[in-house]
C-alpha cells in the first residue's frame, strides 16, 4: 500500500502528467495541481479538503496520457467521460483514493476567517485550534454521497473506505422546503435564487460534463438561445438549457453549486432530473462503464407494442 | 429579399372560416412582404398560373403559400416555383386548412390564427436558402420477404419486368397460407391448382433467387441503396443435392408437431412440408431430432441416396445490396385458446380451428380428404362453425374484423355436405359481411344448397355431454336461447400479423400497429407504400385481406417498385443535417443516435476531429440536432434561426 507521493511517482512512469492536489501555501488548504515529474510529485496531497473534481481537465488532455487522482465522485466523471468517448480508457490512469466527506473550506472560512488553520484528524475537527462539530462544516455534495470509493481504477492509494455510506444519503438540504411549495412559489423561488445569478459561468467550467467549452450555446449568438441581459429570466433560461443538456449524464458530483459564488442551489434542479432519469430508464450517469445512456440510443429492437 | 403570400380560399374549405382578403391585406403589412392575394382554388392550373404570374410582375424571390397541409401540395407548389424561375425551396407552405379552418368555427378567431401562422411562415421564409438536390444511383434488385401468394406474385410480376427478385421465405418453403387451403371462395376452385403452377414459375423464373429458411436480420441504408443481412439458417440438409425423394422422412425415427397441418396429424424431424414444396427439399428440425436430442441416430444420413444430409451444416450471413424491398410476411391466425377458456381453452380435442378443418378438407392433407373428429377419428354428423373469434370482440381488446371468416365459414359448410351428404351444420355469426363480387350469392348457396343453419348471436359456452360437446348460444333474432348438440365445433379464428412482425418493422424502419399489421403511408392514396421510401407492402401483412384483394395489392406493389427502379438515379431530398464544422465539438453524439449510419468522422487541418454527414445516406430526420450538445448541427431548411424566427413571430 503506498501514499499518494509513492503512487503517483510510479503512475508517472506510464503517463504524462498526473492530476492531483498540493497544499496552497498561503491558506493551508489543497488546491489542484499538474505533476508532470517525481520532483513535482513530491508535493502531492490528499486531505479532506480536495474538494475539487479534477475529471473537468481530461476532455481537455485528450492528446496525452493523464494520471488522474479520484475519489468515488470523480470515478463517476470518469466513467460518463468515458462512455461519452471523451476520454479513452487506454489513455487514462485512475488513482483511486477512499474519502470519507470533505471539508466545506469556504464556510470554515466564512465562519473562522480566510486561511485559519484546519486540522482534520480522526473524527475530530479542530478550526484553529478549537474542537468543533465536523457535520456542520462537510461539503453538501458529501451528504448525498453515492460512492465513497471509487468505482473504476488502475491503483489504489491509500485505504479505501469498503463501503458505500448510504446512512448519509439523502436528498438536497432544501428539498423538502421545495417539494412543499405551490408551481407559483416554485417559480418565484428560482426567479429569487437566479437574480442573484452575476453570469460568471463557473457551474459550466467546473463541471466535467460541460465540454462544449468555447461553442457553449449560452454564448452562441447565431441562433440565439439566450440573450446577453443578465437577469433573472434570462439566468434561468440557461439553467434550465443546462439542466436539459445534462440529462441522463449528470453524476451529481456538485461542482457546479461548489463552484456558485452566490449560492445558488443548483444541485435541487438537477437532483430532481437525475432521480426522473433513474426512475425512468432505471439508469444512473456514471454508475457503470456497461451501461449505455439512455438518450443516446437509437434502439431499434425496443419492441413499444409487445408484438415480437 | 422580396416575398409575395398567396392565401387560398380553397373553395369553402378554408374561406367559409377565415377571411383569406383580411389574411393577405395583414400579411402585406409584414416585413420584406410586397405582394399578397387571396386565390380561389391555387393548387388549380389557372390558380398557379396567378403565382406565376405575380412572381413575375413583383420579381418575387420568396414565396409563402397558406393553403392545405404540405402533405397535400408541397410537392405541386415547388413544381410552381420552377416554373417560376424561383428555387423550390424559397416556397414555405402554412397550413390553414387542417390545422385553421377545419377545426375552428368562428372566423374571427380563426382569421386571426391564420394571420398569425403566415406570419410565422414569413419569418421562416425570410431566413430561407436555395437548396439543391443531389442524385445517388439506385441498385436494380430488389428483396421480397415472405413468399406467400402475395410475394409470389409480386416477385414474379417485377422478374417479368426484367428486374433480378430475391425471395426471401423464413419456412422451407414458399406458398405460404395459400397453400394450406384446400378450395377458395366464392369460386370453389382448388387453392392448389391455381398456387403451385405459380409456386414452380418462381423456382424457375431466371430472374429470381429463391432463398428459403431465410430472415432479414438488419437493414441498412435508403431508398434505392438497402444493404440487407439476410441468415439463411442450417437445415443439415444441402438444397441442391436433395432431390425430395423423402426417403429420409419414411425411415426417420423422431415424431415432430406438423406446422403445415396445424397439428393435425404429425410429420417426422426430417420432412418436406407437403408434397407440392417449393423447393422440394428436406429440412431437419433439431429440436425434435433424435442425434441431437438424444446424441445417437444419424439414420437420414445413412439412407440419403443423394448424400445430401449434412449435419455440420451452419447458418450462413449474406449481405446483399437492393433497390427496394417488398413486404409480405402475410397473417397467422389468432390463438384462441388463452382468450376463450370458456370455449374449453383448447382441452376439448373436437372443438378445433377453421384452418385445421380446412387441412381434413384437403385431399392431400392428413387425412387423406376424409372429416375426422379428433377425439375418436368418426364421421361428424353436427358440425357448429363460430364466427368471430377473436374478432370483433372488444371484451378481449380485439374489435377488429378478420374480414374473411364469414366467406370462409359458408365455403366449409358447402363443402362439408359434399363430403358428408348427411350432415348438418349451423354457424353462429354476428353479422355476415359478404362484400366482395360474388359473394353475397356464395354466402346464400351455403344456406340454400348446403342447409347450413345460420344462427345469429355469441356462443357462450361449450361443454363435452356424453361424447358430444354442447354448445351454448343464443339466437338473437328469436330472442331465445339456444343448444346445439355437436360432434365437431369449428372456430373461425381472427387474423393476426405474422409472428414477428412488429420486429421486423423495427428493423425496416416502418410503423405498425397494436395488432403487429404493418401501417401504410396513406389509407388512400399510397395504399401500398411506407413511410419509409422504397419498402412496400403486400397481402395481409398490412391489414386482413382474401386472396383476390391479396394479389391484387401485390401487383400494385410489384408496379411501384417497377417505376421506382426504371430510373437509373434517384433525386434525394436537401432537407439533410449539416455539420457547423468550426463549431463541432467532436463529441460524435450525432453518430450514436443516426439510424442512418449517415455521420462519419473526419480530421481537419488543424488536427481536430469533426463530425460530417454523408450526403446520400442522411434523411433529414434530425436526430442529431437535437442530440448535439453545442447545436452546430441544423436541418437544411429548418434551422434553428428559422425555428426562433418563427417562434418569434407568433409571439411577437
Amino acid at each position: 500500500m503506498n501514499g499518494i507521493v509513492d503512487t503517483i511517482k510510479n503512475v508517472l512512469k506510464e503517463t504524462d502528467l498526473v492530476l492531483g492536489w498540493t497544499t496552497d501555501p498561503v491558506t493551508g488548504v489543497a488546491t489542484p495541481a499538474r505533476f508532470h515529474d517525481e520532483k513535482e510529485a513530491e508535493q502531492a496531497v490528499f486531505d479532506s479538503t480536495c474538494a475539487h473534481n479534477l475529471a473537468v481537465h481530461l476532455p481537455r488532455l485528450k492528446d496525452s496520457r493523464v494520471g488522474i487522482v479520484a475519489k468515488g465522485c470523480d470515478a463517476r466523471s470518469v466513467i460518463e467521460l468515458i462512455i461519452e468517448h471523451e476520454v479513452q480508457r487506454e489513455q487514462l490512469a485512475v488513482i483511486g483514493v477512499g474519502c470519507g466527506s470533505l471539508l466545506d473550506v469556504k464556510k470554515i472560512w466564512r465562519r473562522y476567517g480566510y486561511g485559519v488553520a484546519i486540522k482534520d484528524r480522526d473524527d475530530s475537527l479542530l478550526i484553529g485550534g478549537e474542537q468543533v462539530n465536523r457535520d456542520e462544516f462537510i461539503q453538501r455534495k458529501c451528504h448525498g454521497c453515492l460512492e465513497a470509493d471509487p468505482d473504476i481504477y488502475d491503483v489504489i492509494a491509500g485505504e479505501v473506505t469498503g463501503e458505500i455510506p448510504t446512512d448519509t444519503v439523502r436528498p438536497h438540504p432544501l428539498h423538502d422546503m421545495f417539494v412543499s411549495l405551490t408551481p407559483a412559489e416554485r417559480r418565484s423561488f428560482w426567479r429569487e435564487q437566479f437574480s442573484r445569478c452575476i453570469r460568471c459561468y463557473a457551474c459550466r467550467e467546473v463541471c466535467p460534463m460541460c465540454f462544449c467549452r468555447d461553442v457553449c450555446i449560452m454564448q452562441t449568438q447565431i441562433p440565439r438561445w439566450a440573450g446577453g441581459a443578465v437577469d433573472a429570466k434570462q439566468s434561468e433560461m440557461i439553467q434550465l438549457i443546462r439542466v436539459n443538456h445534462l440529462a441522463g449524464r449528470c453524476t451529481g458530483c456538485g461542482e457546479c453549486e461548489r463552484a456558485c459564488p452566490v449560492g445558488i442551489p443548483l444541485m435541487l434542479l438537477l437532483d430532481e432530473q437525475n432521480h426522473a432519469i433513474e426512475e425512468m430508464f432505471a439508469y444512473g450517469a456514471g454508475a457503470s462503464l456497461k451501461a449505455r445512456p439512455p438518450l443516446l440510443v437509437f434502439d431499434v429492437n425496443k419492441d413499444i407494442w409487445g408484438k415480437g | 429579399m422580396r416575398i409575395g403570400v398567396f392565401v387560398c380560399q380553397c373553395g369553402t374549405n378554408i374561406a367559409a372560416t377565415v377571411s383569406t382578403e383580411r389574411v393577405a391585406s395583414a400579411a402585406m403589412a409584414l416585413r420584406d412582404v410586397v405582394h399578397a392575394e387571396s386565390i380561389q382554388y391555387t393548387c388549380s392550373d389557372p390558380g398557379q398560373r396567378t403565382v406565376i404570374a405575380a412572381a413575375h410582375k413583383y420579381a418575387l424571390d420568396r414565396v409563402v403559400i397558406a393553403a392545405c397541409s404540405p402533405r397535400m401540395h408541397e410537392t405541386t407548389f415547388q413544381r410552381t416555383m420552377a416554373q417560376a424561375g424561383i428555387n423550390p425551396f424559397m416556397m414555405e407552405m402554412v397550413n390553414i386548412r387542417e390545422h385553421c379552418s377545419w377545426i375552428h368555427s368562428d372566423m374571427e378567431v380563426a382569421t386571426e390564427k391564420a394571420i398569425d401562422l403566415v406570419s410565422m411562415g414569413v419569418a421562416k421564409v425570410r431566413g430561407q436558402t436555395p437548396l439543391f438536390s443531389s442524385h445517388v444511383p439506385v441498385v436494380s434488385e430488389v428483396l421480397i420477404i415472405g413468399g406467400g401468394v402475395a410475394g409470389i406474385q409480386a416477385a414474379l410480376d417485377i422478374a417479368d419486368a426484367g428486374m433480378p427478385v430475391t425471395l426471401v421465405e423464413r419456412g422451407p418453403t414458399i406458398g405460404g397460407n395459400m397453400a394450406r387451403l384446400d378450395k377458395t371462395f366464392p369460386t370453389l376452385d382448388c387453392s392448389s391448382c391455381i398456387l403451385t403452377p405459380r409456386m414452380v414459375e418462381v423456382k424457375h423464373h431466371e430472374n429470381i433467387r429463391l432463398m428459403v429458411n431465410s430472415e432479414v436480420e438488419q437493414v441498412r441504408g435508403y431508398i434505392g441503396n438497402f444493404e440487407v443481412d439476410i441468415r439463411k439458417k442450417a437445415t443439415c440438409v444441402d438444397e441442391e443435392k436433395c432431390t425430395g425423394c423423402q426417403i429420409c422422412e419414411q425411415k426417420c425415427p423422431s415424431e415432430a408437431p406438423d406446422e403445415f397441418n396445424a397439428g393435425v396429424g404429425e410429420t417426422k424431424a426430417i420432412s418436406i412440408a407437403f408434397p407440392q414444396a417449393v423447393p422440394l427439399v428436406a429440412s431437419l428440425r433439431k429440436e425434435y431430432c433424435r442425434l441431437y436430442i438424444k446424441g445417437k441416430c444419424g439414420i437420414c444420413k445413412k439412407v440419403c441416396p443423394a448424400d445430401a444430409v449434412d449435419y455440420e451444416q451452419e447458418d450462413e450471413l449474406h449481405t446483399e445490396k437492393f433497390g427496394a424491398i417488398v413486404v409480405a410476411t402475410g397473417y397467422e391466425l389468432f390463438d384462441w385458446r388463452q382468450a376463450y377458456p370458456h370455449y374449453g381453452g383448447g382441452l376439448y380435442p373436437d372443438v378445433i380451428t377453421s384452418i385445421q378443418y380446412e387441412r381434413m378438407l384437403s385431399a392431400s392433407g392428413p387425412t387423406g380428404g376424409h372429416i375426422q373428429r379428433p377425439s375418436d377419428g368418426a364421421e361428424p354428423k353436427e358440425i357448429v362453425f363460430l364466427s368471430c373469434v377473436g374478432s370483433r370482440d372488444e371484451s378481449i381488446g380485439r374489435p377488429l374484423c378478420c374480414k374473411v371468416g364469414c366467406m370462409y365459414i359458408a365455403k366449409q359448410a358447402i363443402l362439408t355436405r359434399e363430403h358428408i351428404p348427411d350432415s348438418r351444420t349451423y354457424v353462429f355469426y354476428m353479422d355476415v359481411r359478404a362484400g366482395g363480387k360474388g359473394y353475397d350469392e356464395f354466402y346464400r348457396r351455403a344456406q340454400k344448397e348446403a342447409g347450413a343453419v345460420y344462427l345469429r348471436g355469441r356462443v357462450g359456452k361449450i361443454y363435452p355431454r356424453g361424447g358430444k360437446l354442447v354448445v351454448m348460444g343464443a339466437d338473437t333474432l328469436v330472442g331465445e336461447n339456444v343448444e346445439v348438440e355437436a360432434d365437431l365445433v369449428v372456430l373461425a379464428t381472427g387474423i393476426d400479423a405474422a409472428a414477428g412482425a412488429g420486429s421486423l418493422a423495427q428493423r425496416l424502419n416502418i410503423p405498425y400497429d397494436q395488432y403487429g399489421f404493418l401501417s401504410e403511408s396513406h389509407p388512400k392514396l399510397r395504399p401500398v407504400e411506407t413511410t419509409t421510401g422504397g419498402i412496400f407492402l403486400a397481402g395481409a401483412c398490412q391489414g386482413p385481406k382474401d386472396i383476390p384483394e391479396t394479389v391484387a395489392q401485390a401487383s400494385a406493389a410489384a408496379a411501384k417498385v417497377i417505376v421506382l427502379l426504371s430510373h437509373d438515379e434517384l433525386e434525394t431530398s436537401p432537407m439533410i443535417a449539416e455539420v457547423n464544422h468550426m463549431r463541432c465539438i467532436g463529441c460524435f453524439k450525432c453518430r450514436e443516435v443516426c439510424p442512418y449510419h449517415a455521420i462519419e468522422e473526419q480530421g481537419l487541418r488543424d488536427g481536430r476531429r469533426v463530425a460530417v454527414v454523408i450526403e446520400s445516406l442522411c434523411q433529414g430526420c434530425g436526430l442529431c440536432t437535437v442530440a448535439c450538445p453545442p447545436s452546430v448541427i441544423s436541418l437544411r431548411g429548418y434551422t434553428d434561426n428559422q425555428l426562433i424566427e418563427e417562434v418569434t413571430a407568433v409571439l411577437r
